[in-house]
């Protein structure tokens, strides 16, 4: 066999990865309100009273706009830096790159912080809005990630090419490079929708009164009785990412082939 | 020549490139930059109850420190309180903090080196990102919900608790697996594991095969080969898994408030709650800069160290 | 081929100058490539070639000077408005795109109907060889497909000229040798100027009309190819096109057109104008010849002109030809010496003495 006892280990440590996970759905179908073995029996009815949370509901709404709002900022704005980034010299481009990529490295409380103190600072109220500007700022760099490597398996003289044949900049852009990194501006939608739907200290932070799912799933946590419904939602929810995950890896893949780059793997 | 026209040319793709960055710049410049300045100025004003009073001092660092009240235009005192380092309690979070994430960031890592190592050097190209995709996606699962459920699992009642019990092996449960230092470091090494196996995977990636090939031509053991080629050319990858596993654990808000009990709690709560229940943001600034010092330092020590490593090896 | 006065010029670059930052790519281009022409820009790899070739395509602006297509001057003119069409180094196949959207991507623009643009697309997939392949993807194609793509894409637009930017370097030997003939089958069918960037001297020699040498940013020599290979104009150029062998000389005496040179090996020998370089003055003066100017004698041979005694000392055999390292006697280097084989005579051994005759009219000397 390949690899011997690093595949051993490796399907070990995938267990463990995935064991806190594949509880999910096992208590959130079982019958009692205690997450404990013995299990209890089948049932449905912990999803049934998803429906009855007008709360859930409102912070799902809420949720759902600040994910569709961040996820298209934040890729617009991944899109001008990693163009400018991979195709142009200019002086600061360092540090500049440096600055934006920065809320990848930084612990997100303090990013949170911040930006509350800013907003207080300015007299801005706490809204929809401001979370979704803390958002977009923790979604940027992940965009970029992913934008950059469409960028960079763009040959330039593809771009050359265009204007060879009579294209003006603008032009060529639309016909050539917009089609070509198309694949990996979904793959961006996606996954910076997934990370800002999933993000909780900016929302805890920037909401105001306003919930957003995680903040609401966080506040449930006080109240055990409620625990196999946050297990039902959390089921819901997982399911929801790896779907959005498969796809948005299913275009990151398509646009490598359609490049006809290498695919090194992995969206970071 | 005509400097001009040289100018023109660089200002031309300078120009270019810095108009194409200029919106995400300017973002991360009014979003990012400005509030770190901002919360920096303000560590060293003064509190005075639901505003902030220009008035510079250090005892948010060092020292007792005032907070004041302005009822009819006049600054009353109202509460004493101790600078971050003079403060036992925050010095206590910021050390725990600190002694958790180290600990959190080598477990991390040292499991996920033979990891990155099995995907890259005994997987077929055509399965590698496959495998990725798998060890990934648990990390984009709902943070909040996978250490929701360690506290399942970890809990007197919980499920490694009762199934030990229903199987016989332990008859009371045990009760340290929860609300401790430990279970805040199982909770984030499990939540980190991927973002430790993609750098080590991507340097691995990058060793020509051939090099491994003439260590054994040259003579050497599979494990001096590894030794000598493989860790260190790997060396660039373990450095950015451990700062991109270090960085943001030490600053990490849910997993001591869920699963750490009184004795888990780390310097993020103590930021939180300087912000959100004392109000008092030219402290919980004080800490956060404090804390970000931290991360700086620790960070530039690993990147010290690894140059020191690279270069003894090359000796 | 030689060229006459009515041939207009085409390109015309006046003192062409290019900074990159403080790096000075070009210094001072000032050139004439005629209509119908097929010229190549030859040198060694930042030699400036392909940066003089973007400055005719527009898609890099110039420091100072001017470029002038056509008789006109070209600044401030983008690359979608000269008209030229480039075929470049990578082929810029547009990979989103069918072979047929590709060579009739330029035609956006064309007022003409949608079939008579399918007919103009058919034909130039036919003139490049590719009938019948308008359909297929285009990242499916092989190397030398991608080549004939990209001709096409080019010549739809009926361009004054042709860039090729090292069009053949990604090709292995039998097809680049393959397509080289084409282009130059194709360049007489479509009566375009073809602006050739290659490093390979070989290439060069082959295919154009008239070459230019560059080194370091400037035009080290601008001829057509027998006179580049026969009388180079400098040492840098005769090593650079082909193998040149040089033997130190000392220049005797200067009179009525002739050069009067003492050389080792060779001894007194005159020399005619037109056999003496242009290198700069100060240099270490030599005579240069190419192998196969050199000729061992065999048993009972007589020397066209002159002769020479000499020991064989590496003898390198290639099937139609033997390379000899010989050193000629009152030498202290060796020479290279080329001989086409023959069938029935033999290939000499190592420290054979030889014969060797030469000829005064193929030296040429090095100042």
């Amino acid at each position: 066999m390949k690899g011997g006892w690093f595949r051993v280990y490796t399907l070990a440590y995938l267990v463990f990865l995935y064991a806190p996970i594949a509880l999910l759905p096992i208590f959130a179908f079982n019958n009692a309100t205690t997450v404990a073995f013995p299990l209890e029996g089948f049932t449905a009815k912990w999803f049934a009273k998803l429906w009855e949370e007008p709360e859930l509901h409102r912070a799902l709404r809420n949720s759902l706009i600040i994910a569709c709002s961040s996820s298209v900022l934040a890729t617009t704005l991944g899109i001008f830096a990693s163009r400018a980034s991979t195709r142009y010299r200019f002086p600061g481009k360092a540090g500049l790159m440096g600055m934006i990529m920065l809320p990848l490295v930084l612990p997100e409380i303090i990013l949170a912080v911040a930006l509350l103190a800013v907003m207080l600072g300015i007299g801005m109220p706490l809204s929809l809005f401001t979370v979704i500007l803390g958002h977009v700022l923790v979604c940027t760099p992940f965009s970029i990630a992913i934008l950059s490597a469409a960028f960079q398996s763009l040959d330039q003289s593809l771009e050359e090419a265009a204007y060879d044949l009579g294209e003006t900049p603008i032009s060529a852009f639309r016909l050539i490079i917009l089609p070509l990194v198309m694949p990996g501006i979904i793959s961006s939608l996606l996954i910076t929708f997934t990370i800002s739907l999933d993000e909780f200290i900016m929302a805890f932070f920037l909401a105001g009164n306003e919930n957003t799912l995680p903040v609401y799933i966080f506040g449930q946590f006080r109240f055990p009785q409620n625990v196999p419904v946050i297990l039902a939602l959390g089921t819901i929810l997982v399911c929801l990412s790896i779907a959005l995950l498969a796809t948005a890896e299913y275009f990151r893949r398509r646009g490598i082939a359609k490049t006809g780059g290498k695919d090194t793997g992995g969206f970071l | 020549m005509k400097p001009t026209a040289r100018g023109r040319f660089r200002g031309s793709e300078a120009a270019n490139g810095l108009a194409m960055i200029s919106p995400t710049a300017i973002y991360a410049l009014l979003l990012l930059a400005a509030p770190l300045a901002m919360i920096f100025a303000y560590s060293f004003m003064t509190d005075g109850y639901l505003q902030i009073i220009p008035r510079l001092q250090l005892c948010n660092y060092f020292g007792p420190c005032h907070s004041y009240k302005i009822v009819d235009g006049v600054m009353t005192e109202a509460q004493t309180y101790n600078g971050v380092w003079t403060d036992p309690l925050a010095k206590a979070l910021m050390l725990r903090s600190l002694i958790i994430s180290l600990v959190v960031t080598a477990t991390t890592v040292l499991l996920a080196f033979p990891v990155a190592y099995f995907v890259s050097f005994h997987v077929s190209p055509s399965k590698k990102s496959l495998w990725l995709f798998l060890i990934t996606i648990p990390f984009w699962t709902s943070y909040l919900i996978r250490v929701f459920l360690w506290k399942v699992i970890l809990g007197t009642g919980g499920v490694i608790n009762t199934g030990l019990m229903e199987l016989g092996i332990i008859h009371e449960p045990i009760s340290w697996l929860l609300y401790n230092a430990n279970s805040v470091v199982i909770t984030l090494a499990h939540a980190y594991a991927p973002f430790a196996i993609l750098p080590i995977f991507v340097a691995l990636e990058k060793i020509d095969r051939s090099l491994l090939e003439a260590g054994r031509d040259l003579g050497e053991s599979p494990f001096m080969t590894f030794e000598r080629v493989t860790l260190p050319l790997a060396m660039p990858g373990v450095i950015s898994s451990v700062l991109i596993v270090f960085i943001p654990t030490i600053g990490d808000y849910v997993t001591p408030l869920l699963v750490g009990g009184p004795e888990g709690r780390m310097v993020a709560n103590l930021i939180e709650l300087s912000y959100k229940k004392l109000d008092n943001y030219p402290l919980g600034s004080a800490i956060a800069i404090s804390s970000m010092g931290i991360v700086v330092a620790v960070s530039l020590l690993f990147l010290f160290l690894n140059r020191r490593f690279l270069k003894g090896n090359k000796a | 081929m030689t060229f006459s006065a009515e041939k207009s010029n085409m390109i015309e670059f006046k003192d062409v100058h290019k900074y990159y930052g403080d790096y000075h790519a070009l210094r001072g281009i000032t050139a004439t490539i005629k209509a119908g022409e097929f010229f190549s820009l030859l040198g060694p790899s930042g030699c400036g070639k392909t940066t003089l070739l973007r400055t005719i395509a527009g898609f890099e602006g110039i420091s100072s000077g001017a470029v002038m297509i056509d008789g006109k001057n070209m600044e401030g003119v983008p690359a979608n408005q000269r008209p030229t069409n480039m075929v470049f180094q990578s082929y810029a196949i547009f990979p989103h795109l069918t072979v047929e959207q590709n060579v009739g991507f330029g035609l956006r623009k064309d007022p003409r109907s949608k079939a008579e643009k399918a007919a103009a697309v058919a034909e130039a997939l036919e003139m490049v060889g590719l009938k019948g392949y308008g359909a297929r993807a285009a990242h499916a194609l092989s190397g030398g497909q991608r080549q004939r793509v990209a001709l096409a894409r080019a010549l739809i637009l009926k361009p004054k000229v042709l860039l090729l930017d090292e069009p053949l370097s990604a090709l292995d030997k039998k097809m680049r040798e393959q397509m080289q003939v084409e282009l130059i089958k194709l360049q007489r069918q479509v009566g375009i100027t073809f602006i050739l960037v290659t490093h390979d001297q070989e290439e060069a020699l082959v295919m154009s009309d008239r070459i230019a040498v560059m080194f370091d940013g400037q035009i080290a020599q601008l001829a057509d190819p027998e006179t580049l290979y026969r009388r180079p104009n400098s040492k840098q150029v005769a090593d650079f096109i082909g193998t040149m062998n040089f033997l130190p000389a000392q220049i005797l005496a200067e009179a009525e057109g002739r050069v009067e040179v003492e050389a080792q090996g060779f001894g007194r020998i005159s020399l005619t104008a037109d056999q003496v370089s242009m290198a700069p003055a100060g240099a270490n003066p030599a005579i240069g010849f190419r192998p196969e100017t050199l000729t061992i004698l065999f048993d009972g041979q007589q020397p066209q002109d002159r002769e020479s005694m000499a020991t064989v000392e590496e003898v390198v055999y290639y099937g139609d030809m033997t390379y000899y390292d010989i050193k000629l006697d009152g030498t202290t280097a060796p020479m290279r010496l080329s001989m086409r084989n023959v069938f029935g005579r033999p290939v000499l051994d190592i420290g054979t003495r030889a014969r060797v005759a030469w000829s005064p009219g193929a030296l040429v000397l090095f100042r």
